[in-house]
């Protein structure tokens, strides 16, 4: 039996326009495949760069030379200089430290004492980056011009290991 | 402020949804209740 | 034609309005205050404003999809397979879908600001962004037709499945080396690494937010109950439209 309402001219558009409803939701669905597919390519393809500590340059398998790869540690105090269109500083972790270099001005809230990300690849001693990623901790206190100083020496001594 | 516009954008946008929400639910509510007998209404 | 009583009231209840009160007050402080009256942080600067946005909108996601997991379960396994439980799944998921968009947003902006760039294929933002996409195929589904007892039980078992994302959403940044930072609030040895006034906004946020929610969700859900009402009131006229045709 044909139950399709046909009651009124206010229910007449009622069935065609559910029908485009339903063709929607199919098409949002084949998106979301697609989308969630792209993902886990991305998240895939970006877990090819090995992620190291700076201690473990060298020491652990796969952070060695002649591949990408993460380095993760704390830019040492009084070591940043910037000139020539090139970044340099020195990585720590764990007492352990690496020369770092990078072609432009790494922005976001990159400084001395921040613990940061480099993506490149090592060439001799010196780690040749050509992304820096800030990382920032879990902590949040207020600016204080007086403490600044302190609390950046503090930081740094900690987050060094 | 620094970043202004970073965080303006992110206030802006945040609440911009919200009240736009809120505004949408409270008339689509409206709209259908006149359509609606008041046994399929239990809260009234 | 449906000749029963109608009245001309929304959707709103004492209890809602209270909710909506609630949330305006919470609400207005966390835009005043997370603006103009917090100070700015000791690494972030100004950065940090988005936090009180950003950290509440994800929270009301999680608990969002754990509300729309909670009541398919409850629908599931009840006796009667109450509707009214598939409806406050549904509209639950409505709501972190869209609370999980400001979410990636605010902190795609904050991203940018820190970090020096505003996406980066890291465990955390990765498996959020799978999670916001897997909750717009649920509500997909949800839309896909059929009765309203098939709708709530494929869409049931999909927001079982789906819940189960969370935790690792949440512990990603434990389970492997991320550029985000760990939990503040909820860190594991319970220590909050926040200035008072900061934390005092945070967490009048995560309040304002969450009664929000409980607004949302209760007027979304009644929406449903009445577009459910509506379709049902449909066939009943086409039926006894089509009764009386075969009688004449």
């Amino acid at each position: 039996m044909d139950l399709t309402p046909r009651t009124s001219s206010d229910n007449a558009p009622l069935a065609p326009r559910k029908r485009n409803r339903k063709w929607k939701y199919v098409a949002m669905l084949a998106v979301v495949v697609t989308a969630g597919g792209f993902i886990v390519s991305q998240f895939l393809t970006s877990a090819i760069d090995f992620y190291c500590n700076v201690d473990e340059i060298g020491q652990r398998a796969g952070c060695g030379p002649n591949r990408r790869l993460r380095v993760q540690g704390t830019v040492e105090q009084d070591s940043l200089k910037s000139g020539m269109g090139s970044t340099t500083f020195v990585l720590m972790f764990n007492n352990q430290t690496i020369d770092v270099r990078y072609n432009g001005d790494p922005g976001g809230i990159f400084q001395e004492c921040i613990p940061v990300v480099a993506h490149g690849q090592l060439v001799g001693d010196t780690f040749e980056a050509n992304r820096i990623e800030v990382k920032h901790s879990n902590s949040y206190s207020e600016a204080n011009p007086d403490r600044l100083a302190q609390s950046k020496a503090e930081q740094c001594s900690l987050l060094a290991g | 402020m620094n970043h202004a516009g970073f965080i303006i954008a992110t206030y802006g946008v945040t609440f911009g949804v919200i009240i736009g929400l809120v505004v949408y639910t409270i008339k689509q509510g409206r709209n259908l209740s006149r359509t609606v007998a008041d046994k399929d209404k239990p809260w009234t | 034609m449906n000749t029963e009583t109608q009245t001309f009231k929304g959707v709103g209840t004492p209890a809602t309005r209270l909710y909506g009160l609630m949330a305006i007050v919470a609400l207005g402080w966390v835009f005043l205050g997370g603006l103009f009256f917090t100070p700015e942080d000791a690494v972030q600067g100004d950065a940090v404003r988005i936090m009180y946005v950003h950290v509440p909108t994800a929270w009301i996601a999680y608990l969002a999809f754990i509300v729309t997991g909670v009541a398919s379960a409850c629908w599931m396994i009840g006796k009667k397979h109450s509707m009214g439980f598939d409806r406050v799944a549904g509209a639950s998921a409505e709501v972190g879908v869209l609370f999980m968009a400001m979410t990636l947003l605010s902190g795609s902006l904050w991203g940018r600001i820190t970090w020096g760039t505003y996406w980066v294929w890291d465990p955390r933002l990765t498996t959020t962004a799978f999670l916001f996409v897997t909750y717009i195929g649920y509500l997909a589904v949800r839309g896909l037709g059929g009765t309203a007892q098939q709708r709530a039980r494929r869409s049931s078992v999909i927001a079982l499945l789906a819940v189960l994302e969370i935790p690792l959403v949440h512990f990603s940044v434990v389970l492997w080396r991320s550029l985000h930072q760990r939990a503040t609030v909820l860190s594991p040895d319970g220590d909050i690494k926040m200035d008072g006034i900061m934390l005092f906004t945070l967490l009048f946020g995560v309040f304002g937010f969450s009664v929000l929610f409980a607004w949302l969700v209760s007027h979304r859900q009644r929406i449903m109950a009445m577009q459910d009402a509506q379709q049902t009131t449909a066939i009943d006229v086409a039926v006894a439209e089509r009764l009386k045709e075969a009688q004449a």
